[in-house]
């Protein structure tokens, strides 16, 4: 979703861009409401195995370290804490995430989604307990105002001033064409990258007509280069080693 | 070569080294030298994805430079602002600050606790059955023979667990009477309305069954500080919700991020009081044995520490 300018914001520029130094637009690529909901879904089921685990070492302790024929007032302690630990795990463990890892939490890291500040930065710890303290409440209406904010944003992001976007995966491969046929340019050269990353993806009869549309483009632009094909070779290999494709680290 | 070629084999080598460092584990204290060059490789990366967009967009590269200064500006810069002081610091200066500068908006829900309190225990004393419904007829019966039901708090539930209970049941309502500021104030004002109408119709029950100074004595010794704290974390909200309607010639968002990072610094003052509140009312409060002169006492003590922490006169003198 494109975003409209958000005239309260000095960082933002039109578009989900902000500015990073020296003017340079950095893209912001913002969580949908439906990954962020998935987030969510894994963190509630994290927090139930959290609230399990808390409820099992409780009765652990209960009967491995007290001997409470003797006292027996000290199940009534133990029973205490869990109730405070409850708590603790209900109201804490967003927050608590989000601060210890980096603005992220369980299920943020699962899906691949990140807090950050409308300027692309890390949020302090007050921001996190902002947009958590109001979780309650954005569990009645988040999804709705989600939906409606051109920065996918719930009711916790507008107060503490932050966006959740996609997180950098781990290194993924990237093609890059070592070989520019001449008259190529940018566009050009983005189509073609473009094709050959998602080639794997494309249903294999699809395959071979495009890249003959492309070599055909690179023989009215560069037919020095195009006279290379091999008549043997298919469309798709040709274009391939014509434009010295390199599978680099990312 | 073309210009793309040329871009691509004389970076790569900067934004390789640049995505290794940013991947490598933070250490806690890292060199002047290595954060220098870190620095200095974030504007390189930024410059070349500058370049990239301009010239290449849409290629392999751009998306990956694209990815690279967007990790680099969450890994160098941080929101100072918003780090939070440490304990002392917080309730010597922050939180005082805070209390000083909501004091309209807890005059104004203490006003509304108030006027629903005298509501309900009007309405209480009139129709004694709003109160009666509201305690049930365990409780009810248990006034008919002279005894109150906070009674219960020692004999069914030991306190070591109904401490417990009672402080996670008195922070919930702190944070959602806060919380309820996000609906234009809307829900923290049904939370104050609520407390101060179902307060007063309670002590109207008490008072259809002649034991109104039982009760009374009963909260002497941790309601003042308790009603303070809700009305206090409420007065929070009231701020957010003031901010989310009438932002008045200030950006919305501004004023939004302004008022909830000053409401929050409230409810975390008041917080922990409640841990203190929750073994009083279950240690002290319903104990017989305890005189009402030293319960009242408590109370007051208890709630002078917390005015005392409130209008510290230290953070006053230092106030901008």
């Amino acid at each position: 979703m494109r975003a409209t300018p958000d005239p309260d914001d000095a960082f933002s520029v039109p578009g989900d861009r902000i500015l990073g130094l020296d003017n340079v637009p950095i893209e912001l690529p913002l969580a949908t409401a439906g990954s962020r909901s998935l987030a969510a879904f894994v963190d509630y089921v994290a927090l139930g195995a959290l609230s399990v685990g808390l409820a099992v070492i409780a009765v652990v302790v209960r009967f491995a370290a007290f001997d409470l024929s003797r006292d027996p007032s000290r199940a009534w302690w133990i029973l205490g804490f869990l109730t405070f630990g409850f708590f603790v795990l209900e109201y804490g463990y967003f927050a608590g995430c989000e601060i210890l890892m980096d603005g992220q939490t369980l299920g943020k890291r699962a899906v691949g989604l990140r807090v950050v500040t409308r300027s692309g930065a890390r949020p302090g710890a007050a921001a996190f307990l902002i947009r958590n303290c109001v979780r309650t409440i954005d569990l009645l209406v988040g999804v709705l105002l989600m939906a409606f904010d051109p920065l996918n944003r719930r009711l916790g992001d507008r107060l503490a001033g932050t966006l959740v976007v996609r997180a950098a995966r781990r290194r993924q491969a990237l093609l890059v064409i070592e070989r520019v046929p001449r008259g190529w340019q940018g566009r050009e050269i983005a189509i073609a990258e473009g094709f050959l990353r998602r080639a794997a993806t494309l249903d294999p009869s699809r395959v071979e007509p495009l890249a003959r549309e492309l070599l055909a483009a690179l023989a009215r632009t560069d037919p020095e280069l195009a006279a290379q094909a091999l008549p043997s070779e298919s469309a798709f290999a040709t274009l391939t080693r014509l434009l010295a494709v390199r599978e680099s680290s990312r | 070569m073309s210009g793309y070629e040329r871009f691509v084999r004389t970076r790569s080598a900067l934004w390789d080294d640049f995505e290794t460092r940013l991947a490598a584990p933070r250490a806690r204290h890292q060199s002047h030298a290595d954060l220098e060059t870190l620095a200095l490789q974030y504007r390189q990366v930024l410059h070349d994805h500058g370049l990239a967009l301009a010239r290449y967009p849409g290629t392999g590269v751009a998306r990956r430079l694209g990815a690279l200064a967007l990790q680099g500006t969450h890994a160098l810069q941080w929101d100072r602002s918003d780090r939070m002081p440490g304990v002392a610091a917080f309730f010597l200066r922050s939180f005082p600050r805070a209390f000083r500068r909501h004091l309209p908006y807890l005059g104004a829900v203490t006003l509304l606790f108030v006027t629903a309190a005298l509501f309900g225990l009007t309405l209480g004393i009139a129709q004694p059955a709003v109160g009666t419904s509201l305690l049930g007829p365990g409780a009810v019966e248990g006034m008919r023979k002279g005894h109150l039901w906070t009674e219960s708090l020692v004999t069914t539930v030991p306190p070591a667990f109904s401490s417990s209970r009672i402080a996670t049941n008195n922070m919930s309502v702190a944070l959602l009477g806060w919380a309820g500021g996000a609906l234009a104030g809307l829900g923290t004002l049904y939370v104050v309305v609520l407390n101060g109408l179902m307060l007063g119709a309670i002590v109207a029950a008490t008072v259809h069954y002649g034991l109104a100074g039982d009760i009374l004595v009963f909260m002497s010794a941790h309601g003042p500080l308790e009603l303070t704290l809700i009305l206090v974390s409420a007065s929070g909200g009231l701020a957010l919700g003031h901010a989310l309607v009438a932002a008045e010639d200030r950006p919305r968002a501004a004023v939004l991020q302004d008022a909830s990072r000053e409401a929050l610094v409230l409810l975390l003052g008041c917080l922990p009081w409640f841990l203190v509140l929750g073994f009083v009312e279950s240690f002290v409060s319903p104990v017989a044995a305890f005189p009402a002169p030293l319960k009242a006492a408590l109370g007051t003590a208890l709630l002078s520490l917390f005015v005392l922490v409130a209008a510290n006169p230290a953070a006053r003198a230092e106030t901008p």
